[in-house]
């Protein structure tokens, strides 16, 4: 079914002239594909930073008796790593990073919508990163990356810190999703329509929807909470008024599209690389696209089953239980529909694929553990506890962080012309996926039994599987410095990637590596959704991608002015 | 052109005796998730702790058909339709892009278990909220960083314990002094917060005599790990002893000097040792400013030497032996409560060095 | 739209449809934008909701509510700035731009009454930002949106020195849209504020 397709645009043929300086090319870029990069460098810091701290947290839960480190050091470690791998990690990389690179290439674009506005969104970025990360200086935010008041009006000078930072960060994100989402609307290819999108862009679509209208919510709670905890402004505080659960429904309006908005982009690289490995096309497209429009609406009306035990009027749990389970459908088909694409295939296994694969395993627990939560009576017995940590992760790390890999191992030869070390590639998913299952299955049970969350100190029957699962950590470790020394590495030492190494159809694969600042010397018209392995590319006036030069160097194309 | 390297026929190598080997052992997982009792792992303290483990046994059950398939497939079809190294490079998959029966089916199944788990989950939620309670009361009051518990009959809260009679259909109203905490007993399977401004509710009828943790699960503060009570579930008739004895206690507690505190030494104690102890134990509630300087509790930085306040708040005089007897017995007032040595862990040594080091701050050292 | 028509070489015109292209795509980044600030409304106006159901008393003890009264001549002024403003772009639209500049400026003179308004009121009534949740609602929320006019009063100086300057013409007048849009919206909010402190 084609909707009215965006016709021939005048837009797409002004060309600017690439910038001269350096500082213009490189650092104050306007070039979407550049501040992709920007995007990834800094968001691959923080998560360095952050997977430290974690790393002390697992030091210190190696002994119940919390020997290592004080809880007041401790619970700012916690604090801070979640806020950090939240806001400064997942949310950047995945939109910021993945989305700008990839997005507007393929929906053969010439860059974004509002480029300068795309530069301001990365410019808070770091400065957000520095406020948090300083906050330890003055005692850094110590109630978790959710802030419940009262304790957190209680809290050290570095919880207002972290008002302004996710403030900033929060600006950056709604910019970022409108920018985006005027993109994907009104600047694809001519002939591309909706059911021609690939499915990348059909995922970053929905998480721009998110983006741009849930960030606003944190903003106003955050807001709140920095008022009353600098002017005693009563929002939050019963004792003059206020009320702390009123704090959870405004944070977790906002929170829970949050979690969609850190998983559909990974969603969207899984529908990528599984087609393009199999050499077959996505199993049921269009479930997958409406599936994930799905997902982010009714992503608006479960936030309160992260409050089933707060005191919250209690028949409203129902709803929202009711609405929790039903999103497990459109997920649940996107999971069997990822397995059909394997069925049938000629699977090549790169790293990216393994990376997959693998994400089809981790998140797919993490679903049914989502499930378990969501039904209110067994929410009683987890709530709080490390059986919510390892739901976390398992959606969060074996979801996103494993999809965010494997569009690095995609991507990368596009990004810089060259490709990861398949070898170590390899090592690192095989390390990485064991390492993270001895982390985190243990947790699920140690949760159920009797250990909360956010303790520095537990009861000794626990200490076994805590230390099982540290020393996963350790290696998890490992992997991801086998991984980010393969990325250093490859930058010079690499093969030479060349346009298409993979034999991928989407249009981003229809250019040099990297490509040129204007993307396509003529942008193509889009015949097809670009699924069909056995069919010619679907796409009308492409200059053969072998012909196109690449980065800045490559001259002005014919035509424009 | 490309061309595909398998033809369509059937399924696949091996897809069906795969298909039956993940029933098996989804079979041999799911047995041992229906025989097996929860409470091999956790007892069940109180009803409607049972209800609960039914469900999640429910859960595991479904949640092990749903897993085994998707990984056993996974798997699978990532081992089978691998490409062969005898296939050309641009061999391809099977052209399929779909398939409405299968489709249509793994739609409607899952919806069908969600509807199920939704049924059942709603059933189960109404049996803990319309749960039989009421024949006792209790009010459980979460604190930094400890819980007291307030019976009726008995004027004052009890600390730390919280006595339920066998079999008693009872209810507990939780709230908190000052910040959310989380009122949670593992093996009762329910918990509820204790919200400042709010009261929250829980019934339960106690049905396995022990000693059961009181675990605190919302972040409350510094101490939030430490903060553990005790649910002792015991017969009717240790129960009415238990008020009664409290009662009598309540009813004749010393009023007055503390006084020191049998097998606390003043003269041993350390200075540098108390100051380690109260920046670990204290600092999270005490400053060392003026009394006017309070935290939770009063500044201690002036205790012996402030003529404005010539007594401690429990109304002993602001000596080394009475400050040792507050420490020791803990005190609770209008500014909250401080919990007493043993909830705090601190041993009589402990009292020694930190009454020795406050000594030296009065005196300005 | 077939195949042939797809991928060939652009013609040159004369730079109306890129402006209009341009446009727009600007349009709808204006009207997300606008959308998000309406979120951040909403959320307070939710805070506001929540906190008086949950209020035993309302107004809580102490503090006096505001004079409806003074609020319906300030919102007068308000919703006539909105009037003038479209009376401006309606002579924009004809071309008559002496007059479009007199209504401009009208708008620009009764948004900052609107505002001198706010700033009467709030030095006038029984209640401070702090003392209440009635005050931290009701200041947020109507500073918030006196803050949004303040803006808005800066875009449409700005407007009016970009129309002195020649910067649009008759037919490409992409600011004036974004800035009668705003405008508009702001009177928007202020409906919904007017109800739900001065009528409810």
């Amino acid at each position: 079914m084609a909707v009215a397709a965006p016709q021939h645009s005048a837009l797409a043929e002004h060309v600017h002239h690439a910038p001269k300086s350096f500082i213009n090319r490189y650092i104050f870029t306007l070039d979407h594909k550049i501040i992709g990069l920007q995007y990834m460098i800094t968001g691959s810091l923080f998560f360095i930073i952050s997977g430290l701290l974690a790393e002390l947290i697992r030091v210190q839960l190696m002994n119940s008796d919390g020997r290592f480190l004080s809880p007041e050091h401790f619970n700012e470690l916690y604090s801070v790593h979640g806020s950090s791998m939240v806001w400064l990690v997942i949310i950047p990389l995945a939109t910021g990073g993945f989305g700008n690179f990839v997005m507007p290439l393929m929906i053969g674009a010439r860059d974004v919508a509002f480029p300068w506005l795309n530069a301001l969104s990365f410019w808070m970025f770091p400065p957000a990163g520095l406020i948090l990360f300083s906050s330890f200086l003055v005692g850094a935010p110590d109630a978790g990356w959710t802030e419940y008041p009262p304790v957190s009006l209680q809290g050290p000078p570095g919880t207002s810190m972290w008002c302004v930072a996710i403030f900033l960060i929060g600006i950056s994100s709604t910019l970022t999703g409108i920018n985006f989402l005027v993109t994907m609307l009104k600047m694809r290819a001519p002939g591309m329509t909706f059911t021609r999108m690939p499915l990348f862009v059909w995922a970053q679509l929905a998480t721009a929807v998110l983006n741009m209208v849930a960030t606003t919510a944190l903003a106003a709670a955050l807001l709140a909470l920095f008022l009353e905890r600098t002017f005693g402004i009563p929002f939050y505080d019963p004792s003059h008024g206020g009320s702390p659960v009123m704090w959870q429904h405004m944070f977790w309006f906002y929170s829970h599209p949050a979690v969609y908005i850190m998983i559909l982009p990974a969603f969207g690289v899984i529908s990528e690389v599984l087609p393009t490995f199999a050499r077959k096309p996505i199993f049921g497209y269009k479930m997958i696209a409406f599936s994930s429009i799905a997902i982010a609406l009714l992503g608006f009306m479960v936030w309160a089953h992260h409050m089933f035990t707060s005191g919250m009027t209690p028949w409203l749990v129902l709803p929202f239980m009711i609405l929790t389970f039903i999103i497990a459908i459109p997920t649940g088909i996107k999971i069997f529909s990822w397995v059909a694409t394997l069925w049938g295939g000629n699977i090549r296994y790169s790293s990216a694929m393994l990376f997959a694969m693998g994400f089809i395993a981790t998140f797919t627990f993490g679903g049914v553990t989502g499930i378990f939560l969501a039904a209110v009576p067994a929410d009683f017995q987890e709530h709080g506890t490390y059986f919510v940590v390892a739901h976390i992760h398992y959606v969060l790390f074996g979801g996103s962080v494993l999809g965010l890999l494997s569009g690095a191992y995609y991507w990368y030869p596009k990004m810089t012309g060259r490709l990861l070390n398949e070898f170590w590639g390899h090592v690192h998913f095989w390390v990485t996926f064991v390492a993270f299952n001895v982390t985190f299955l243990p947790m699920h049970w140690i949760g159920l039994l009797g250990m909360p969350r956010r303790v520095p100190v537990y009861d000794p029957q626990f200490t076994d599987w805590n230390r099982v699962a540290s020393i996963g950590s350790f290696f998890l470790v490992l992997g991801m410095a086998i991984f980010f020394i393969n990325v250093i590495w490859s930058i010079k030492h690499g093969k030479k990637a060349g346009p298409n190494p993979w034999n991928a159809r989407t249009l981003e694969w229809m250019t040099s590596s990297p490509p040129p600042y204007y993307n396509f010397v003529k942008v193509p018209g889009v015949l097809h959704a670009p699924y069909e392995f056995d069919q010619p590319l679907p796409y009308v006036g492409l200059e053969p991608a072998e012909n196109v030069v690449s980065g800045y160097k490559a001259p002005m194309p014919a035509g424009s002015h | 052109m490309a061309q595909q390297a398998r033809s369509t026929r059937g399924l696949g190598p091996g897809f069906w005796p795969v298909t039956i080997l993940l029933a098996v052992i989804t079979a041999v997982c799911d047995y041992y998730v229906v025989v097996t009792p929860v409470t091999t792992f956790l007892r069940e303290a109180a009803s409607p702790a049972d209800q609960t483990d039914e469900l999640f046994k429910f859960l595991t059950f479904f949640g092990v058909i749903v897993m085994v398939y998707t990984v056993g497939y996974l798997v699978y079809f990532g081992i089978v339709w691998r490409k062969k190294k005898s296939d050309p490079e641009d061999a391809l998959g099977i052209q399929v892009h779909g398939n409405f029966q299968l489709e249509l089916w793994w739609t409607v199944l899952p919806t069908i278990l969600v509807i199920a788990i939704g049924w059942i989950s709603v059933k189960d939620w109404a049996g803990i909220f319309y749960a039989q309670g009421g024949q006792l009361a209790v009010e459980a009051i979460g604190y930094q960083f400890g819980w007291e518990f307030r019976y009726q009959g008995l004027q004052n809260p009890v600390p730390d314990e919280l006595h339920l009679p066998l079999g008693v259909p009872t209810t507990i109203h939780i709230s908190s002094r000052d910040v959310i905490h989380g009122f949670w007993t593992p093996e009762v399977r329910l918990k509820q917060d204790a919200v400042p401004g709010l009261v929250t509710t829980i019934h339960i009828t106690p049905t396995e005599v022990g000693t059961y943790r009181i675990v605190c699960s919302e972040y409350c503060g510094a101490r939030h790990g430490y903060m553990v009570g005790k649910l002792i579930i015991e017969p009717k008739e240790t129960f009415t002893a238990f008020l009664d004895k409290q009662k009598y206690l309540q009813a004749h507690a010393p009023k007055g000097p503390s006084g020191l505190p049998p097998g606390v030494n003043l003269a041993n104690g350390t200075a540098s040792a108390g100051q380690a102890l109260f920046a670990q134990k204290c600092s999270a509630c005490h400053s060392l400013g003026a009394f006017s300087q309070k935290l939770v509790g009063p500044g201690l930085g002036k205790i012996f030497a402030d003529p404005d306040h010539p007594k401690l708040v429990d109304g002993a005089a602001a000596t080394p032996e009475d400050a040792a007897g507050i420490i020791n017995s803990g005190f609770t007032g209008d500014m909250g409560t401080m919990p007493n040595a043993k909830t705090n862990g601190l041993s009589n040594d402990d009292i020694a060095n930190l009454v020795v080091y406050l000594e030296g701050v009065s005196k300005g050292q | 739209m077939t195949a042939a028509s797809l991928g060939h070489e652009p013609h040159h015109d004369d730079g109306l449809a890129l402006y209009r292209e341009v446009a727009d795509i600007r349009l709808l980044g204006f009207v997300l934008f606008l959308i998000s600030d309406c979120i951040l409304f909403s959320s307070f106006i939710f805070a506001y909701l929540y906190m008086r159901n949950a209020a035993p008393v309302w107004p809580p003890t102490g503090v006096g509510l505001p004079d409806a009264n003074l609020a319906a001549v300030n919102s007068i002024v308000l919703f006539g700035s909105g009037a003038t403003m479209h009376f401006a772009m309606e002579n924009w639209k004809h071309g008559t731009e002496v007059k479009f500049r007199r209504w401009m400026v009208a708008t620009i003179i009764l948004g900052a009454l609107f505002l001198f308004g706010q700033g009467y009121e709030y030095t006038h009534i029984n209640a401070t930002w702090w003392g209440s949740t009635f005050g931290a609602a009701f200041f947020t929320l109507t500073g918030m949106h006196g803050f949004h006019v303040f803006c808005g009063i800066v875009f449409l100086i700005i407007l009016l020195n970009q129309t002195l300057a020649g910067v649009y013409n008759k037919k490409q007048y992409f600011g004036l849209v974004a800035g009668t849009l705003y405008w508009h919206f702001v009177d928007v909010i202020w409906v919904f504020l007017f109800f739900l402190f001065y009528v409810w």
